[in-house]
């Protein structure tokens, strides 16, 4: 593995992203065709940011770990602790461009595309790990409890573990 | 300060959690300019969160706040996700686990479904009430590059992504002369 390729393909999927999972689409475009991935560490290493306390969007971190080990989460740590620096810069440009209606048409764009992908994506990861009748009616019940937004996500994940283990 | 970013650095909640401890609790930042660091990082890529904290560290301290605040944040959580899928890689062929994770992937994946959706649909809503045209764009970009995504295998997804940003831009130039006849 090329860690300097490694890092660069890191940083990209989080320059091109708005909030935690939206690096999803570019990682899983650049990782899985090159095997440094699979769908099953994708979808392993989105439970993790799930449970795991902090932003969700330190599940890159344990894509890394998956993929490459200690180094391939330190790696991913420094690649999504980068752009949010852009913070400062826009903060100073924003006042030149908060009026021009097509910045926010920018950023619009992009978040509806990149949720768009990122259902798209979610979608092939069940059908690689296995499709069949138990798994869609596990991901529509997980779909329809979060609907609710009365249940916290954990319990809600700690359910589908059980209901794995019966059913 | 140091001290009291890394005792949220931990929780689900995360953002509710930051809220309270620097506005409420601390006064380091009054909740305009909260609110305003808010709505600006959702325009900064990567995670919100942390360009957050980032204009936050700079406001109270500079280069040193904004070191401070990252390591508070994520030392802690970073540790722990770190821990877990070391843990998670040990134990991931035990019978038990694999049968508990037949259940929590397609539970991520229907959760993570919903949460696709729903970061959608402010965005949706706001385009339509600007009007129906404005709503057409912005649907058929969420639905469109879905659909590049699902049937292209060669289209790499920062094109897509990129393409429905400028389309999205684009779509707003109009407005400009609109705007003005308003005003």
């Amino acid at each position: 593995m090329h860690y300097l390729l490694y890092f660069w393909l890191f940083l990209k999927a989080s320059l091109v992203s708005t909030g935690g999972s939206g690096n999803l689409p570019s990682l899983h475009d650049d990782l899985v065709p090159r095997h440094w991935a699979t769908n099953r560490e994708f979808a392993e290493s989105l439970t993790i940011g799930q449970i795991s306390p902090g932003p969700t969007g330190l599940w890159v971190i344990s894509l890394g770990y998956l993929t490459a080990g200690v180094p391939g989460s330190l790696l991913a740590l420094i690649a999504i602790s980068i752009p949010p620096l852009l913070a400062i810069v826009v903060q100073r440009i924003y006042r030149r461009i908060e009026s021009h209606p097509s910045a926010e048409g920018f950023i619009q764009g992009l978040a509806l595309s990149v949720c768009g992908i990122f259902i798209v994506i979610l979608t092939l990861l069940l059908r690689s790990t296995g499709l069949n009748v138990k798994s869609v009616a596990i991901a529509a019940t997980a779909f329809a409890l979060a609907a609710t937004k009365r249940i916290p996500i954990p319990a809600i994940l700690t359910a589908a573990a059980i209901a794995g283990i019966f059913l | 300060m140091r001290l009291g970013v890394q005792s949220f650095g931990g929780g689900m909640a995360t953002l509710a959690l930051i809220r309270r401890a620097i506005v409420d609790d601390h006064r380091w930042i009054s909740p305009e300019d909260f609110a305003r660091y808010w709505a600006l990082v959702l325009m900064v890529p990567g995670i919100n969160l942390l360009g957050l904290i980032i204009l936050v560290g700079n406001k109270i301290g500079g280069a040193k706040g904004v070191c401070l605040a990252l390591f508070g944040l994520l030392f802690p959580s970073v540790t722990i996700t770190i821990l877990l899928t070391a843990a998670y890689a040990k134990v991931e062929h035990a019978h038990l686990i694999v049968s508990a994770l037949s259940g929590v992937i397609p539970a991520t994946v229907g959760i993570g479904i919903f949460t696709g959706g729903q970061i959608a649909w402010p965005v949706l809503k706001d385009s339509w009430k600007r009007g129906l045209s404005p709503a057409i764009v912005a649907g058929s970009l969420f639905i469109g590059s879905g659909i590049a995504e699902g049937f292209s295998h060669h289209l790499p997804v920062v094109v897509i992504l990129l393409s429905c940003a400028v389309l999205g831009a684009l779509s707003r130039l109009p407005l400009i002369s609109q705007r003005a006849d308003v005003n």
